[in-house]
């Protein structure tokens, strides 16, 4: 794999991963620098067409991060996430890409280090599987 | 139909009816005359119904419903559009050739008033040998089809169950980002995530469809995914959809005004 650094976006919640995103960066955590971070209000606002856009646009892997069950902002946003998300893969997957490019995690405000575990983790995964095979595709 | 009207009750008839050649869906009151009647095209009739309800402010309506337009109407009812009372079903079966030609695998109505019923077809050739196939086949499978795609919202203009009438999101740029013609990869996911927990395989996407892209095919296989995620079959009268409810099964506020 010389040379394929993929371009993964990271939509965060405003109130618990995007805060876990910035302690990560103030605790000094190494980071790979692929990720483009998406501040949201919820993860909830994440419409599962802005994940479908980007990947038929050729962005390799979609991470969709939220406050974990219970401790969402709007009580029940992050519930509709959980329930949309798992469908949104198996529409990847049937399309013909793989599913393991989105994925959703669940970060606090004050898990700076699973932030950068979960980064890591990732951009090690979408390097493994290569480039989005919708980069080569021209309709 | 006297059935329609002297047994039920019913003050207006949606059916499908030949004037000049031409078949198209019709609207018949009490005591018009009923000529030229057909029961053997297959359309869904529903989306009219959900066209025209709003205009119709009482009287009872009966409808011919095959198997899939009491699945819809079912969801149509969950979902507040029409009120169940109000819509009188009379049951027809599907033939054998049009059970085929959907896949149909469960094509018998509740109550069967027109019509000889038909076991169902059990799978979906195509799906199966798709499932089969490598991701990287099915990818240049489905993207060769969609190709074919001249965006001419046959597939979401004939649904029964697709009703965000002017705020469609397949037709705003924010959401698919292709303009031109064939719409990319986006539209047709887009369109495939919203149908997984409505879609009540009527097949009227694939027989609008200019192209003949087996849209159909793709519903089934997603309708499968859900099934096994959730435990959830559109068309079920009772369950409501699960991406309408929390995680313990309450059902979630509308914040969008739907009526």
């Amino acid at each position: 794999m010389t040379g394929f650094s993929p371009t993964i976006l990271a939509f965060c919640c405003n109130w618990c991963s995007y805060a876990g995103a910035d302690l990560a960066g103030v605790s000094r955590l190494q980071m790979p620098p692929n990720v483009h971070v998406v501040r949201v209000m919820c993860s909830a606002s994440v419409k599962p067409e802005y994940v479908l856009k980007a990947i038929s646009q050729g962005v390799d892997g979609v991470l969709v991060l939220g406050c974990h069950i219970g401790d969402c902002h709007y009580m029940t946003g992050n519930h509709r996430t959980a329930k949309r998300m798992p469908i949104v893969q198996k529409v990847l997957e049937e399309v013909g890409i793989d599913e393991r490019r989105l994925r959703l995690d669940w970060v606090s405000a004050s898990e700076g280090e699973k932030f950068q575990k979960v980064v890591v983790d990732f951009v090690d995964e979408i390097t493994k599987l290569g480039p989005n095979p919708m980069r080569e595709v021209k309709f | 139909m006297k059935l329609a009207f002297e047994e039920q009750g019913a003050d207006y008839l949606l059916i499908m009816r030949e004037e000049h050649g031409n078949v198209a869906p019709a609207m018949i009151a009490n005591g018009e005359s009923a000529d030229g009647v057909r029961l053997d095209i297959p359309y869904q009739l529903v989306t009219i119904l959900e066209n025209i309800y709003p205009w119709l402010s009482k009287g009872k309506i009966a409808i011919i419903t095959r198997r899939c337009d009491e699945k819809a109407l079912a969801e149509l009812v969950k979902r507040k559009y029409v009120d169940d009372k109000r819509i009188v079903k009379i049951g027809l079966a599907c033939s054998e050739e049009q059970i085929r030609k959907c896949r149909c695998n469960d094509p018998v109505p509740s109550t069967v008033a027109v019509g000889e019923p038909h076991a169902g077809v059990k799978d979906d050739e195509l799906a199966l040998a798709l499932s089969k196939k490598s991701s990287e086949d099915r990818l240049n499978f489905w993207v060769d089809q969609y190709k074919k795609c001249n965006k001419c919202f046959g597939c979401t203009l004939n649904c029964p169950v697709c009703f965000c009438d002017d705020d469609c999101v397949l037709e705003d740029r924010t959401f698919v980002a292709e303009p031109s013609v064939p719409p990319g990869l986006s539209f047709h996911m887009i369109r495939s995530f919203h149908m997984a927990d409505k879609c009540i395989e009527c097949g009227e996407c694939e027989r609008a469809c200019p192209a003949e892209i087996p849209i159909l095919t793709m519903r089934k296989l997603l309708a499968k995914d859900m099934k096994a995620v959730f435990g959830f079959t559109p068309g079920d009268e009772k369950t409501v959809s699960p991406l309408n409810t929390t995680l313990e099964g309450e059902q979630l506020e509308d914040e969008c005004d739907e009526s």
